[in-house]
């Protein structure tokens, strides 16, 4: 397949190596794959590629994930309709990620220490499929 | 007749003054009355020599009658006799007088003992009043100790009027004690849980002191009282409230408390560490979780068993880690009241069957014989599902961690009507209970009373499985009591275990979170 073809991917997360096996897992299931490390670059990143679905950090420096997620989904059309899963450390039921995820559907919300990579891999092909 | 009778004859000297008299005739009583013989014929001083020295007044009286011949009657102690006498004189013709006498020693003496007898009695008395004093100093030296106590102490009579109140209690309340002495302590003392709102009299430690629950303790960790001022300004506080009892009656109740402004502090200071600390020690074993399971799924190229064995270990024991994580958060998320309890009606059933069934493994490993018992089909209750699944899964887990290879866990999900009995309590409403009981290790007696306590792990448990956090029971308590239900336990050692979860059938309260957690 050639690579343009591909489902695109854009995981923003500050984490080096946890960024790296996300990445690379998904690259193994035929994704092609976009990373940045905060949510202004991520933001960027977005807006110039129009990835399919974005994997989307919280905690990060310079710009947070729901900074990002705001600011895109008030951005243009493509904005405010890209999927966005939500990967954090922080627990479920956090008020402040429960109302962000309310106000900026669609979005989904995963912690990560809970969840392992074909889960995630799992969510993502359901969430893409659905969307056709 | 038992009167001594002497008629005499009275001698003046030139000057009319009575010197003397002379026994004319005396009766026989006379003798046995005065130890007098033959006195007859006999001047009186020859009689009793020295009668005119020792008692002048008899010589002036015999005289006086002698010559006025007014009769009188009087009490007389005659020393050279040793004996007290009452005479009646009167004089028949002039210069003469007849004296009729009664011994009136023996009277005397009884007279004299009341005498004694009173002044001893005096004595006693003033003696009593010297102790009295003593007790008294001794009394205000304990009462001084009392009110000097660092502190806060009240003391209430029966009805629970305040009867005394020490200075560090005055100093906490800012109230006086001569304005508050005798006066009901609701109306002076006024508590308040973490929001303000006053707790209501029947909770208040005081009243349950003097309705005889024995002792009322408040914890200073999790939610604590307060005590408010009259300018509104307060304080956390740690009580401690026993009632006083005298012969097996309950006669007032003293209560013992302390600002606790500090402890809370560090409380939250060390909730926040945590909280920090869990984020942080997070991401390093969610890496590692990840990289192994790429190496596990074969992705990274063929293991060998060798290293596909060490690798489930790496990722089971970085498991391990995570979980103890995610317990140290959920604590500090508990205690910062940065806690959210959110509803949606879910079905019991399907939840208890999903968490079992997770567990089924571990279930299997020891052989244990699950029993699960549904008095319904189908029950939906509002609840918030992540934390009831929480609740359950601690239980389920702390079951099959704490019995023996063999044994038995029985879950049995039923409706309890209002005032039916369930594990040694009354229910207060109608409610859904979940009891999860196993024939494992059970809680010592002594250790009871602590095991919903942060950190703690009973003696036995530490023993049989070394790797508990002593946290699991501590956030299910904080779930349960943050959210309208509650739990407790009946244990028997070597014989099981049996928990109680009661969630009104009315369903969980709903809860924002307070504060946000620190993000890192």
């Amino acid at each position: 397949m050639a690579e343009d073809k591909k489902t695109k991917i854009l995981i923003v997360e500050d984490e080096e190596v946890i960024c790296k096996a996300y990445a690379d897992e998904l690259r193994d299931e035929g994704f092609a794959i976009l990373t940045a490390k905060n949510g202004q670059a991520g933001l960027e990143l977005a807006l110039r590629e129009k990835p399919d679905l974005i994997l989307l950090d919280i905690l990060m420096p310079i710009m947070d994930g729901l900074t990002m997620m705001d600011t895109l989904r008030q951005k243009d059309l493509y904005g405010k309709n890209v999927p966005i899963i939500l990967l954090t450390n922080l627990s479920a039921s956090e008020e402040k990620i429960m109302k962000a995820i309310a106000k900026n559907e669609p979005a989904y919300y995963l912690v990560k220490s809970d969840w392992n990579l074909s889960a995630v891999t799992e969510k993502i092909k359901e969430r893409l499929a659905r969307k056709v | 007749m038992t009167d001594g009778l002497a008629y005499c004859q009275m001698v003046f000297d030139a000057h009319e003054n009575p010197v003397d008299w002379i026994y004319i005739k005396v009766n026989k009583n006379f003798e046995k009355l005065t130890g007098l013989k033959n006195a007859e014929g006999k001047k009186v001083s020859k009689l009793i020599p020295g009668i005119g020295a020792s008692n002048p007044e008899l010589l002036e009286i015999y005289g006086q009658v002698s010559l006025t011949g007014k009769p009188k009657e009087f009490e007389i102690y005659v020393k050279s006799l040793s004996r007290w006498f009452l005479v009646s004189v009167f004089s028949p013709q002039k210069n003469f007088f007849v004296a009729l006498f009664q011994n009136i020693t023996d009277r005397k003496q009884i007279e004299k003992n009341l005498d004694d007898a009173k002044i001893a009695a005096r004595n006693v008395l003033d003696d009593l009043n010297v102790e009295k004093s003593k007790v008294e100093i001794a009394h205000a030296k304990e009462k001084a100790i009392l009110l000097s106590i660092g502190d806060g102490i009240i003391a209430t009579d029966e009805k629970g009027n305040i009867t005394l109140i020490n200075k560090v209690a005055e100093k906490l309340l800012d109230i006086k004690s001569e304005k508050v002495i005798g006066k009901v302590f609701s109306e002076v003392l006024l508590l308040e849980d973490e929001k303000g709102v006053s707790i209501p009299l029947q909770k208040r430690p005081i009243s349950m002191a003097l309705a005889g629950t024995t002792t009322t303790t408040t914890t200073t960790a999790g939610s604590a009282y307060y005590y408010a001022r009259k300018d509104k300004t307060k304080f956390p506080v740690a009580i401690m409230v026993t009632p006083i009892i005298l012969d097996e009656k309950i006669i007032g109740a003293i209560e013992v408390f302390r600002d606790i402004t500090q402890e809370k502090e560090i409380d939250k200071a060390k909730s926040e560490f945590v909280s920090l600390a869990s984020h942080q020690l997070k991401t390093p074993p969610t890496a590692i979780k990840l990289l192994t399971e790429r190496m596990l799924s074969g992705k990274t190229g063929k293991l060998t068993e060798k290293q596909k064995e060490y690798l489930n270990d790496v990722y089971s024991e970085n498991q391990r880690s995570i979980e103890l994580v995610n317990a140290l958060l959920n604590v500090s998320r508990i205690e910062m009241g940065a806690f959210t309890v959110q509803l949606s009606e879910k079905n019991i059933r399907a939840i208890v069957q999903s968490v079992i069934y997770e567990l089924k493994s571990a279930i299997d490993k020891k052989q244990l014989r699950l029993e699960e018992v549904h008095q319904q089909k189908n029950i939906s209750l509002l609840i918030d599902e992540p934390l009831f699944r929480m609740v359950l899964n601690n239980l389920v887990i702390n079951a099959v961690n704490y019995t023996a290879e063999g044994g038995t866990i029985h879950i049995e999900c039923k409706e309890v009507n209002k005032g039916e009995a369930l594990g040694e309590k009354l229910l207060a409403e109608n409610s859904f209970v979940i009891v999860v009981s196993d024939t494992g290790y059970g809680i010592p007696k002594n250790q009871q009373n602590k095991l919903f306590t942060k950190f703690f792990r009973a003696d036995n448990a530490r023993e049989k499985h070394t790797d508990g956090t002593g946290l699991g029971l501590y956030i299910v308590k904080s779930i349960l009591d943050n959210s309208g239900g509650s739990i407790w336990f009946t244990s028997e050692e070597n014989k099981g275990t049996t928990f109680y979860v009661v969630i009104p059938m009315t369903g969980m309260k709903a809860r924002v979170g307070k504060k946000e957690l620190v993000e890192i």
